[in-house]
């Protein structure tokens, strides 16, 4: 009861708010909304290996720069499309991911979680520092037309092309949603997630479902990469901050709660244009993140106490 | 069906099981001694959870010694542990099914087995959307059985089964061991040997990781070392 009527009072203060930004602020709303939509696409699947192999990957964002040069360099020598690329980098850094998966985090497992994570840190730092050796530190980016796509609405105008990445959010959370409960593939991956003990005991075989879950976030990953494409340059740094912005909104929703993912993104996304639209001439949105994730750790905190 | 020879476990440098020799054939087996006797790294070790030192373990003349758990889930073994081990965010439905699942000769009587299971413990049919993990003790205990089941296991182990239990669902416990053992070979570790050896047929007792005695469920319910250190009379 008081679960569900805080949720209502949230419910009711988020849409206040929205609509003060949309009569005060429109562009606010906007791009913060576009901007939530690539946060969560790329958050999902950070959340479903945190929630499922309990790894942090600190390489996520490094994947997706992997994924968005692989789908660059595809592209370039293919004169392809990068919404025609995003299959194939898709199902290149599932097999990526599964490599990756069975030659170093399958051996971390059972180790501290300390070590997992310098893994992954490793990992992050060796694959970003790889590109910059090939291809230098020099950006990337495809010429499209349709990108730059436009709307009017009264006296603003806006691009629409970012809201492609809040189609796609929304796509990542139904489908993994619907895969892990209504599929036996995806039922045995959340049982694994809750007690992998009990999952082998029925005859699961845990490592390979956590290397199937890991190929499967790779892949969506793998998507966003030949995506982001579209919408941003590209450069062997470019993946750093997903990293760091997808682990402070998995914090914030909480593990393994897909939908809160949306929720947070938007809380973020909105917050980072806000601070925008009042220091446009410094980038003070950058530390949005930083000061949520405190928040969040200190009232959790709290929380636990009083409990 | 179950043979194990001269087996050597442990933890670390630390040997728990010493020398032992186990048999189960068609027939409910009980295995008995105090806490730490090396009851459940037995089991473990059946399971493939404790990799064995020395010695060997069969299942029907094959080995399955060093194999991993979810292999030899697949050939017809089914653990009940002392903890339970369910899913306890998924619902009982789901825990049930996913018992039967992934094992080759059970993933495709699941609805057959389903009403079995609802047979034995009908609190489970009246629960089947709760949340395992909101059920109580007992329940879940019922639970995990029903789950094991499930997978129409060769040979069925419970660890400790009525560990933790009130007295009736203790009762409720053993009477679905009794039901059970015509159609399913059985193992089970216990500390409460009274209701243990109304239920099986043979049993073991393990002190200090070796078998010290074994003899029919009768032989042992008038063994004065029995009576004097696990009956208390």
């Amino acid at each position: 009861m008081i679960v569900k009527r805080r949720v209502a009072i949230i419910a009711a203060l988020s849409i206040a708010a929205m609509t003060a930004l949309i009569v005060w602020k429109p562009t606010v709303l906007i791009y913060g909304l576009q901007a939530a939509g690539l946060y969560a696409a790329v958050a999902i699947p950070m959340g479903l290996v945190l929630g499922i192999v309990h790894i942090v990957n600190l390489a996520h964002g490094e994947c997706m720069m992997l994924a968005a040069y692989a789908a660059y360099f595809g592209c370039k020598a293919l004169g392809m499309d990068p919404l025609v690329a995003i299959l194939p980098t898709a199902i290149v850094t599932a097999i990526f991911g599964w490599v990756v998966f069975q030659l170093t985090i399958r051996r971390a497992l059972k180790a501290p979680e300390l070590n997992q994570l310098i893994l992954t840190f490793g990992l992050a730092i060796a694959f970003s520092q790889a590109i910059n050796l090939i291809f230098t530190s020099q950006t990337y980016k495809m010429p499209l037309e349709y990108v730059s796509a436009s709307m009017d609405i009264g006296d603003i105008s806006f691009g629409v092309w970012s809201f492609v990445f809040v189609a796609v959010a929304i796509i990542f959370a139904y489908g993994l949603t619907f895969f892990l409960t209504k599929t036996m593939t995806g039922k045995a991956a959340v049982a694994v997630g809750q007690n992998p003990r009990g999952a082998a005991i029925v005859g699961i075989d845990v490592y390979r479902t956590y290397g199937l879950v890991f190929a499967l976030a790779l892949a969506l990953v793998g998507a966003m990469g030949a995506l982001f494409l579209t919408k941003s340059a590209i450069f062997p740094g470019v993946g750093s901050p997903f990293t760091m912005k997808s682990f402070c909104l998995i914090a914030m929703a909480g593990i393994g709660n897909i939908p809160g993912i949306l929720g947070a993104s938007v809380l973020l996304g909105v917050a980072e244009n806000f601070l925008r639209a009042f220091r446009p001439t410094r980038d003070w949105a950058e530390i949005v993140f930083f000061v949520l994730i405190i928040v969040v750790i200190l009232a959790r905190s709290l929380k636990g106490r009083k409990s | 069906m179950l043979r194990i020879q001269n087996l050597d476990c442990g933890y670390g440098r630390m040997k728990v099981i010493d020398g032992v020799d186990f048999e189960v054939g068609a027939e409910s087996v009980g295995l008995f001694g105090p806490n730490g006797a090396g009851k459940s790294t037995l089991i473990g070790a059946v399971m493939g959870m404790v990799k064995p030192w020395k010695g060997s373990i069969e299942l029907d003349g094959q080995r399955i010694d060093g194999a991993e758990t979810y292999a030899i889930a697949r050939m017809g073994v089914a653990l009940v542990p002392q903890e339970r081990e369910l899913f306890p965010g998924m619902s009982v439905y789901d825990n049930l099914v996913l018992g039967a699942a992934y094992i080759p000769h059970a993933k495709d009587d699941i609805p057959t087995q389903l009403e079995k299971v609802f047979t034995l413990f009908p609190i489970l049919k009246e629960r089947r959307t709760q949340c395992a993990g909101t059920m109580s003790g007992g329940q879940q205990r019922m639970l995990a059985i029903g789950r094991a089941l499930m997978s129409k296991p060769r040979l069925l182990i419970l660890d400790e089964p009525s560990l933790g239990l009130q007295p009736s669902i203790v009762a409720e416990v053993f009477e679905v061991l009794k039901r059970l053992k015509s159609s399913v070979s059985i193992l089970v570790t216990e500390q409460n040997v009274r209701e243990s050896l109304k239920a099986i047929d043979r049993g073991y007792v393990l002190e200090n990781g070796r078998i010290v005695l074994k003899d029919s469920a009768e032989g042992l319910q008038t063994n004065p070392y029995v009576i004097k250190s696990y009956l208390g009379i």
